[in-house]
């Protein structure tokens, strides 16, 4: 008996993998994501790339348990439909006499025979993948790799727990199905209508232009919300979540009447190339998926959104560094005396360039006007602004290799960075005269070349440079301890090679500290403290590197993880369902192949169906994410321009639609498989 | 003037010892207008010889002369459009697409091929067929004679040069294939269509104007009512 | 002879307070051992859902169904699985053989799951696919044989655990003329050479006329018997065309 009921599912285990030979993939295909991530996230190898690093490990395990979650409603619904599919033959079962829990044994071992499969399948696949995302992220970090078998127990313990507890939930939830059915209804489920046509209400048309007119609003809140990075507000970016959900899910209850109102009402294109068939199956379907395909959408939109913002943030910190960090080291201090520091680094490294310089504060000139417009517009926190000698700042364009520039005494020169250069010359064209103490002085031109302002070393944001002459005479503002932005002695530096962070931990090391005492008055109390302050600022490009490799690896990393994750659940929910009516409704296409269909346009019309039915929970994610994301983008716009947030924009659209279509055409080429098998009448 | 015309119609499955000849040798031709029945038992090769007929499926020898075409010298391609505009079938079970109402399920010959319909003929046909009242019923809300009846219209709305149909009453109870029956000669009488019946219903048979009977794949029987 | 089934005053309802339909509207009739009795009606008669009451798919919502003396509308659930197997045997209109088992393994089940010795089985398998007419195919899978051929299997698989009864809905329903005519031939065997009582749901003439009795279902209630007796099979199909067609209202000579 035992052994009957062993055969049974192993068999049946057998025949599951190969009806649902998509759904298997993407299971193995899941666990190897998860392995070979939870791989890395253990790998010691990766942990020692950098401090940031570690945090990779922690958001691994967070996103781990999403894409768990996500994997675990895969297996639960295609559970669940794959039992609906076998309802007669489990009304079989019970009908023939085996004894119901009998029956959920059968079922479970089935599954627990797919799951150990898909598991061991799973992780051999995921060795490899994790071995290909290793060198990877080696090569971001300039390492060597050497190609190493090295199995780690806590990522395959984690991994079996993983899905262990998918399965087990599923089957669980599942078994009290098994136990609820009523033989009747099993045996003859196939006999009830699924063939509701459209729900004829006028009252759908409505719903439609109600989901469209939320989409407006969501987008118009979010639009508002991040116009500015100090009006977001967390209230407000609920209310445009909860809208757009709202609005994805009534969209997508009435599309299937708006599809046939619209489109086959027109009597010419209801009789044009088979239009009506796929229209019917299309509608009759869509209106039995209509809550999963919101579902879909929702997730999709809300993933394409988190991808595109996390890409942009990865974005911005590039160009930061690249504006901010234009020399290998850079030092500001409040005396002059960089010895030790130049001690270390001639020891340390190979000198490229050296040079030692100071800015200086005159009271605000009135140019920060040059800002209105700009994100950065009421961003600068001190009111003066920085000054610099002609002779070292050509010296400082010399090392970075610009050309130099030449400068009458009453001319000043503005240097600022990139991203706020128009707005500057758009002031100028207007006002092209400065005074500063009393003197006026024009403004010669704007350059707008990367000169380390974003990090706030050689000014912030923007500087004025004048010639050596005038700036002796200049009134120049002694700046308090306290307001000081940055210390006004400088030191830069150019190596041969790129430093690393413990270098710059070594020279961290070497800054003085003073005891500064301190007395606040809380609540009618005084409080007596001291605390230590930094006399100097080390800043290296190396540290800064390593730092944004490291964000820049955990953020793609994980948003590729999850879109990836994401995109092949979803479409294999979609290719599940399809295939499955593929083969409940073989004899449709066949016998339209009888009454006279070439096969050619019958596969058309495959492809076609197939298509829209696929394209449509992409709709509204890919239309509603491109704008949504230019709004947010809003706020990023102070380290990035508008292309570099479409290209990210069509980047991330571009990967998740060829993992999409990659399901795509196996789900065409399989549905097509299906229909032609015997074509005997 | 001979509308179907069949020359050494041959059809072999299978190899060596498990060749089943399931149509072997057969000849025979039909005029415009006749009222042609087959029968035979089952088994003896009279859905094989509809298929072929029909060409839904290509023989291993001999020709079948449709209007004058040797259908066989198509290519699957052309072969497709040919029958859908000159043959109209009929089938025992699964006949109809589900999603489809009675009216569209008529007219899928003419959609297939991206034709505008003749209203009146359709309207004259629902009229003939008794559907005017559920022309806009789906398969699943109909009867199964009312369904066969619906797939005797769209097997007529071309006008195919042949009609073919394949146990048409065989899912039907007394009194629906009766009705089917005197449809089929109805519209062979009516509009000069061309019928030719696959069955083992003698009643049929009897319906007819001429009865061919197969066993094993041979005619052995060619009589005129 | 011994009565095997007793069907005893059954009612069934559908639909709530507002809408009730009657599908079975107070029926009562037996069945003896070793008969072979069909129950004809058009679609909608009610004729399914009795068959569905006495094979336990569905309840009854009055009255009483004995089969063997035992009251099967008290069985409880956990027995349930246990009667069927031991004193139901089933043929459906469309086989529901189970498809990752061979035909072997199909017919087989039932005596696995009465956990009957494996030896018991093999030779229970083996006289009842002789006799059958299915030796051949015993290791092919469903996928692999004909209709006709499914359908013995069917009848197969009903038998061998000997039943009390064997309960046939539409059995030729999905079957060519030939492989019918097979199959009331076989089952005719079943009935008469091996001692099965069958109880056959149809609405096929020819097939009822294998039968020693009809009973003819009409809007949930008995409207008419027909017995067999001596009569021949021809004759006995024309008796049940006469009823069908009082059944039916028309009267229409398709002789």
């Amino acid at each position: 008996m035992l052994e009957m009921l062993g055969k049974l599912s192993l068999r049946n285990a057998k025949r599951q993998a190969k009806d649902y030979i998509i759904y298997f993939i993407t299971i193995v295909i899941s666990v190897a994501l998860i392995f070979s991530f939870n791989s890395i996230a253990f790998s010691k190898d990766i942990q020692e790339l950098s401090e940031m690093m570690k945090y990779f490990n922690t958001s691994i395990v967070v996103v781990s348990v999403i894409v768990v979650l996500v994997i675990a409603w895969l297996v639960n619904y295609t559970m669940k439909f794959m039992l609906e599919k076998r309802s007669k033959e489990f009304g079989t079962y019970q009908i023939l006499g085996i004894e119901k829990k009998d029956i959920s044994n059968i079922f479970i071992l089935e599954n627990v025979f797919i799951g150990i499969t898909a598991l061991l399948v799973g992780i051999a696949v995921g060795t490899l993948l994790y071995q290909l995302l290793t060198s990877v992220i080696m090569n971001i970090f300039n390492q060597p790799y050497k190609i190493q078998i090295d199995f780690n127990l806590n990522a395959v313990g984690l991994t079996v727990v993983y899905f262990g507890a998918i399965f087990l939930v599923a089957l669980i939830n599942n078994r009290r199905k098994i136990r609820k059915t009523k033989i009747h209804d099993l045996l003859y489920a196939e006999k009830q209508n699924e063939n509701q046509l459209v729900k004829k209400s006028k009252g759908n048309v409505i719903i439609f232009c109600i989901s469209i007119i939320l989409f407006i609003i969501a987008l118009a809140l979010t639009k508002h919300t991040f116009r500015d990075g100090n009006t977001i507000s967390g209230n407000l970016v609920l209310i445009a979540i909860i809208t757009l959900i709202i609005g994805i899910y009534l969209f997508y209850i009435s599309i299937s009447s708006f599809i046939i109102k619209r489109y086959l009402e027109n009597k010419n294109r209801k009789y044009q190339k088979n239009n009506m068939f796929i229209f019917r199956n299309l509608t009759s379907k869509i209106n039995t998926m209509s809550v999963t395909m919101g579902t879909l959408a929702v997730i999709f939109t809300i993933v394409i959104i988190g991808c595109d913002v996390a890409m942009l943030m990865n974005g911005m910190l590039n160009n930061e560094i690249d504006m901010g960090y234009t020399y290998e080291i850079m030092i500001s201090s409040l005396d002059g005396d960089f010895s030790r520091y130049k001690e270390y680094i001639e020891k340390n490294a190979k000198v490229k360039e050296m040079y030692e310089y100071r800015t200086y504060y005159v009271p605000e000139t009135g140019i920060i006007a040059g800002l209105t417009g700009s994100a950065f517009e009421g961003g600068k926190w001190y009111s003066e602004d920085d000054v610099m000698k002609l002779s070292d700042y050509n010296k400082l364009r010399e090392i970075l290799g610009y050309e130099n520039v030449t400068l009458q005494d009453d001319e000043i020169i503005v240097q600022c960075i990139s991203t706020v250069q128009k707005n500057f010359e758009k002031y100028i064209e207007e006002n092209n005269t400065l005074t500063i103490n009393n003197k006026q002085f024009k403004i010669k031109e704007v350059r707008g070349e990367d000169f380390a302002q974003s990090s706030g070393f050689n000014s912030y944001i923007y500087m004025i440079a004048v010639t050596d002459e005038v700036l002796e005479q200049l009134n120049c503002t002694e700046v308090g301890e306290e307001e000081a932005y940055d210390f006004p002695y400088k030191l830069v530096v150019q190596t041969e090679e790129p430093t690393n962070e413990e270098f710059y931990e070594d020279l961290r090391a070497l800054i003085p500290t003073e005891e500064i005492p301190k007395v606040e008055e809380i609540d009618g109390e005084e409080y007596e403290y001291s605390y230590e302050r930094n006399l100097a600022n080390v800043k290296t490009r190396g540290k800064r590197m390593s730092e944004s490799k490291s964000f820049y690896t955990i953020i793609s990393f994980l948003a590729f993880y999850i879109a990836l994750v994401f995109s092949i659940t979803s479409a294999t929910i979609l290719a599940i369902q399809q295939l499955s009516d593929s083969e409940k409704y073989k004899y449709r296409y066949q016998l339209l192949k009888k009454l006279g269909v070439e096969d050619s346009k019958l596969n058309k019309m495959i492809f076609k169906q197939l298509f829209i039915y696929f394209a449509l929970p992409m709709l509204i994610p890919v239309i509603i994410s491109i704008p949504a994301t230019l709004f947010i983008g809003n706020i990023f716009l102070v380290g990035i321009t508008i292309e570099e947030i479409l290209l990210n924009i069509a980047v991330v659209l571009g990967l998740i639609f060829i993992v999409y279509g990659i399901y795509f055409i196996a789900t065409v080429v399989q549905f097509e498989r299906n229909i032609n098998e015997e074509m005997r009448g | 003037m001979e509308i179907l015309r069949v020359e050494n119609l041959t059809k072999i499955y299978g190899k060596g010892e498990n060749e089943v000849r399931a149509v072997d040798g057969i000849s025979f031709s039909v005029e415009k207008g006749e009222f042609l029945a087959i029968v035979g038992a089952s088994g003896s090769g009279k859905s094989t010889l509809l298929h072929l007929l029909g060409g839904v499926d290509r023989p291993t020898s001999g020709k079948v002369f449709i209007d004058g075409k040797d259908i066989y010298t198509l290519n699957d391609e052309n072969l497709a459009i040919f029958r859908r505009r000159q043959v109209g079938l009929i089938y025992q079970f699964y006949n109809l697409i589900p999603i489809l109402n009675v009216e569209e399920n008529i007219t899928l010959p003419c959609e297939l091929d991206g034709k505008e319909v003749d209203k009146n003929k359709l309207e004259e046909l629902l009229k003939t067929l008794k559907l005017e009242n559920r022309r806009k019923h789906l398969p699943n809300e109909l009867s199964g004679g009312q369904q066969q009846r619906v797939s005797i219209g769209r097997a007529i709305i071309n006008s195919p040069a042949i009609m073919l149909a394949d146990e048409p009453t065989g899912n039907l109870d007394s009194k629906a294939s009766e009705e089917i029956i005197s449809l089929l000669k109805l519209s062979n009488k009516k509009y000069n269509q061309t019928v030719i019946v696959i069955t083992h219903d003698e009643k049929i048979a009897l319906e007819a104007d001429r009865v061919i009977t197969i066993d094993d794949g041979r005619i052995i029987k060619d009589e005129k009512n | 002879m011994k009565e095997i089934l007793k069907v005893e005053n059954i009612q069934k309802y559908y639909g709530n307070k507002d809408n009730i339909t009657k599908a079975i509207d107070d029926i009562s009739f037996t069945v003896e051992k070793g008969e072979f009795i069909g129950i004809m009606g058009a679609s909608g008669s009610g004729k399914t859902t009795l068959l569905n009451c006495i094979s336990t798919i569905d309840n009854v919502s009055a009255g009483h169904i004995y089969l063997e003396n035992e009251d099967i509308t008290e069985i409880k659930e956990k027995d349930i699985a246990k009667f069927r197997r031991e004193k139901l045997g089933f043929i459906f209109q469309d086989f529901n053989l189970l498809d990752t088992l061979t035909i072997e393994e199909n017919i087989a089940l039932t005596l696995t799951i009465n956990q009957k010795n494996a030896n018991e089985i093999d030779k229970k398998v083996e006289q009842i696919s002789e006799k059958l007419g299915i030796k051949e195919i015993l290791k092919k899978y469903p996928y692999q044989v004909s209709g006709g051929q499914k359908q013995r299997c069917a009848c197969a698989r009903a038998i061998v655990s000997e039943p009390s009864i064997i309960l046939a809905d539409e059995p030729t329903g999905a079957l060519d003329s030939k492989s019918a005519n097979d199959l009331l031939n076989l089952m005719e065997e079943m009935n008469k050479q091996m001692g099965a009582t069958i109880l056959m749901v149809t609405h096929d003439t020819f097939s009822a006329s294998y039968c020693d009795r009809i009973i003819f279902i009409k809007d949930g209630k008995i409207f008419n018997e027909a017995v067999k007796g001596e009569k021949t099979r021809k004759q006995f199909y024309n008796e049940i065309l006469d009823v069908l067609a009082l059944l039916g209202g028309d009267v229409r000579d398709v002789r």
